[in-house]
């Protein structure tokens, strides 16, 4: 029996600009995460505990680090025969000579004929840039039995915060009858994920059509769902329970980092048969100094804690030394916390040195303090 | 560099680790909460651009060979080559590997396939730094026959028991072995490291087949001393003997010192080793931990002191784990106290709540043990 063919496209193109400085030089999807991980681990790691062999990981903005890393598919043991990581980035075209991908649909768009020689029968669309653990395999089951033509994620939100996310509007069986972006007054809680399952021919058809409409902004959300909709297709919602986060921002970036410290956030990344995989660092075990004091934390291989750490997520090759504190932080890859400094509320970026002594962030602070190479240069100006 | 073969040797016949040893060679015994005992020589000679490399085991090669078979040592996937080969039991019960010359002949012509100009032989049972270019450097230029990698230790009287002490001349010629039998307090230890051409080797193989069944390869060198150049290179730094549980104990406490830890395996010296998945390690509110080194996958919710961690363990409110090694997919439930204990892997610690071991002998916590 031949097994319905189903090829993931990871939309990693973004540059996550509300990141700031993480994504000076890095695409957001590369950006690190919960102390070993980069944030497109969880859909790489997703599709291969989904039994899903060929993943195209679509790059643009800033790709030299995202698709070298990406590129090793060994790394989520994508690498068997036939299957594989493939990094698609922009190239120029026989036809249309060199083109960026202009907006979610084009970008597919300029891979058909990548998705043919694959021989998909379906697609499925992930973001690089969400933080969760999900079986895309029942969802393609569940799209089959529908007999839809595609069928979109959803988790229920707040009703409050409804407003900030594309919004579907489902009849009693779960069909996608209204699709709305960010809608003032939403009809319904039930919010994209952005994880689209399409069967192929028909969103072949589609794209083309789409490609040609110069009115388009060839987006999946503002231009193909309306489409399918406009044209009776059946749509169906899939309603996904579970941990789902977008880390598009500083502090989301941070609350998703400090939810693995609640044992009740339903992301358990200590489950055994949904591991996380990534880049193994050849580094040394955790070097915990007989001066160090742990209070909740979650703290990864390469770190060395000599000082106090509180509420905060330690990530690879970190060092806190003593007498320095760290409180609901987030300290990422590299970075060296020195003696005496006391941080609060702060995101450290990579291969930051704080200086001893340093004081930064604020107990009762309404955003998080993202501390950069160029903060503290900033820092050292005012000071002078 | 001429062409290298590097030969990972089983352990001798003086290698007794308490308990640990009834599961698995010393080679791939888990050391530090990461790593197995292997990962150190056999990253010394990827480090060092040994290509080639033939691992010898004795007997009961399945954790060695998963072990292996799943850790690339950072070598050239095609060119680059980790082949195992072990021993067996045959019908009678005996071990067909009693002495590694033994192994060596058996296996000789997968050595000789390589087809090296020189042979590398390193123990499995110590742990130490050796880039071994700069060790094959040395024995061409000294136009040694052999070059044995030696330490000048403290401490012989304790450590390094039954294996070989060195006499060097000025010249830093080898004049005689002796077998410590601990009436010193200092001296020369053999590391049990050879370099020597391949041609060299095949000879010392025969006329150790030919002398006696029993004897091996540090017999036949000992006594080529007074034939033979036989060269002492000096090793610097810390080097441990995993001959006995005890010494197995002191390497993971002397190396889980900071300073230690990171001068043995750095960015410039990376010590390779499998990779399984984990995630960073979650320590809960109320967990108090120093002065320790932890594994990633724990979960952390009582006390840890001065102790080694394994991978993905689980240790419960109000434990107290104190001077101890715990192996990786360990259970201690709460209120069980631990001190000075070597816990082996997959046990789980329920209803004994506490367990006392001494510093100079460590109790032993069984494999899959539930007590």
């Amino acid at each position: 029996m031949k097994k319905n063919n189903m090829v993931a496209m990871i939309l990693a193109g973004g540059r996550g600009s509300r990141l700031f400085d993480l994504t000076k030089k890095v695409a957001k999807p590369a950006v690190h995460f919960g102390g070993k991980y980069r944030i497109i681990d969880f859909a790489l790691s997703n599709c291969a505990n989904s039994h899903i062999s060929t993943v195209g990981v679509l790059v643009q903005y800033e790709s030299i680090l995202l698709s070298s890393y990406s590129a090793r598919s060994s790394t989520w043991g994508l690498d068997s025969n036939g299957g594989g990581v493939y990094v698609l980035s922009p190239r120029e075209k026989d036809e249309t000579g060199l083109g960026l991908y202009n907006g979610t649909a084009d970008a597919i768009y300029q891979n058909l004929d990548f998705l043919d020689q694959e021989d998909a029968d379906y697609v499925l669309i992930l973001s690089g840039d969400h933080i969760y653990k999900m079986d895309y395999e029942k969802m393609l089951k569940a799209h089959i039995e529908a007999n839809a033509e595609a069928t979109i994620a959803v988790i229920e939100v707040p009703k409050k915060e409804a407003s900030r996310f594309g919004i579907m509007n489902t009849d009693k069986n779960d069909r996608i009858i209204e699709f709305e972006e960010k809608p003032k007054e939403p009809k319904s809680n039930l919010a994209s994920m952005g994880v689209y399952i399409f069967s192929y021919k028909t969103l072949r058809k589609y794209l083309k059509e789409d490609a040609k409409n110069t009115d388009s902004a060839h987006d999946f959300g503002k231009n193909l769902i309306p489409a399918y909709i406009r044209d009776n297709l059946k749509l169906q919602a899939y309603r996904f329970k579970g941990y789902w986060k977008d880390v598009g921002t500083i502090d989301s970036l941070w609350e998703a980092n400090m939810d693995l410290l609640k044992s009740n956030s339903g992301l358990d990344l200590f489950d055994p048969e949904w591991k996380i995989y990534t880049d193994d660092a050849s580094a040394t075990p955790q070097c915990i100094g007989s001066k160090a004091k742990i209070d909740s934390a979650f703290i990864t291989q390469g770190a060395i804690v000599n000082g106090e750490v509180k509420q905060s997520v330690i990530f690879s090759g970190a060092e806190i030394q003593e007498t320095a504190k760290v409180t609901d932080s987030v300290i990422m890859n590299n970075v060296v916390v020195g003696k005496g400094a006391k941080l609060t509320r702060c995101l450290v970026a990579d291969d930051v040195k704080i200086p001893d002594g340093m004081v930064l962030g604020k107990k009762n602070s309404s955003d998080i303090l993202l501390v950069s190479k160029a903060l503290l240069a900033k820092a050292g100006e005012s000071h002078e | 560099m001429s062409k290298v073969l590097g030969i990972l040797n089983f352990e001798p016949s003086y290698v007794h680790v308490r308990g640990l040893e009834e599961f698995r060679p010393i080679s791939a015994t888990s050391i530090l909460g990461r790593y197995r005992v292997i990962d150190f020589m056999l990253s010394n000679f990827t480090n060092s651009g040994v290509e080639a490399i033939k691992v010898f085991i004795k007997n009961r090669p399945r954790s060695t060979v998963e072990h292996i078979t799943h850790t690339s040592y950072n070598l050239n996937s095609k060119r680059g080559k980790i082949q195992l080969l072990h021993g067996d039991v045959d019908y009678s019960n005996n071990e067909i590997f009693n002495v590694d010359v033994q192994a060596f002949k058996t296996y000789m012509q997968f050595i000789d396939v390589e087809n090296p100009s020189y042979v590398i032989i390193a123990p499995s049972h110590f742990i130490f730094k050796q880039d071994f270019s700069e060790l094959l450097d040395y024995h061409c230029k000294s136009k040694n026959d052999i070059t044995v990698l030696y330490q000048n230790a403290k401490n012989t009287d304790k450590e390094y028991l039954m294996g070989d002490l060195l006499s060097i001349d000025d010249n830093k010629r080898i004049t005689a072995f002796h077998k410590n039998r601990g009436k010193y307090k200092s001296g020369n230890v053999s590391l049990e490291t050879y370099v020597m051409s391949t041609l060299t080797f095949k000879q010392l193989v025969e006329e150790a087949t030919m002398t006696s069944s029993l004897y091996s390869l540090s017999d036949i060198v000992s006594d080529c001393a007074r034939a033979m150049k036989i060269g002492a290179y000096q090793h610097r730094g810390f080097c441990a003997c995993i001959s006995t549980l005890n010494a197995y104990y002191e390497a993971n406490m002397q190396i889980k010192k900071e300073k230690e830890l990171l001068n043995l395996i750095n960015d410039d010296w990376p010590i390779y080793t499998m990779t399984n998945d984990s995630c960073p390690t979650l320590y809960k509110s109320g967990a108090k931990v120093s002065g320790s080194i932890i594994a990633n996958g724990c979960q952390i919710e009582g006390t840890v002191i001065n102790s080694v961690i394994g991978r993905n363990v689980i240790i419960k409110e109000g434990a107290v784990v104190k001077d101890s090694v715990i192996l990786p997919d360990t259970f201690i439930d709460k209120n069980v106290k631990l001190d000075y204990a070597v816990v082996d892997r997959l046990s789980i610690i329920t209803h004994i709540k506490d367990l006392k071991g001494t510093r100079e002998e460590p109790i032993y916590i069984k494999r899959g043990d539930r007590i």
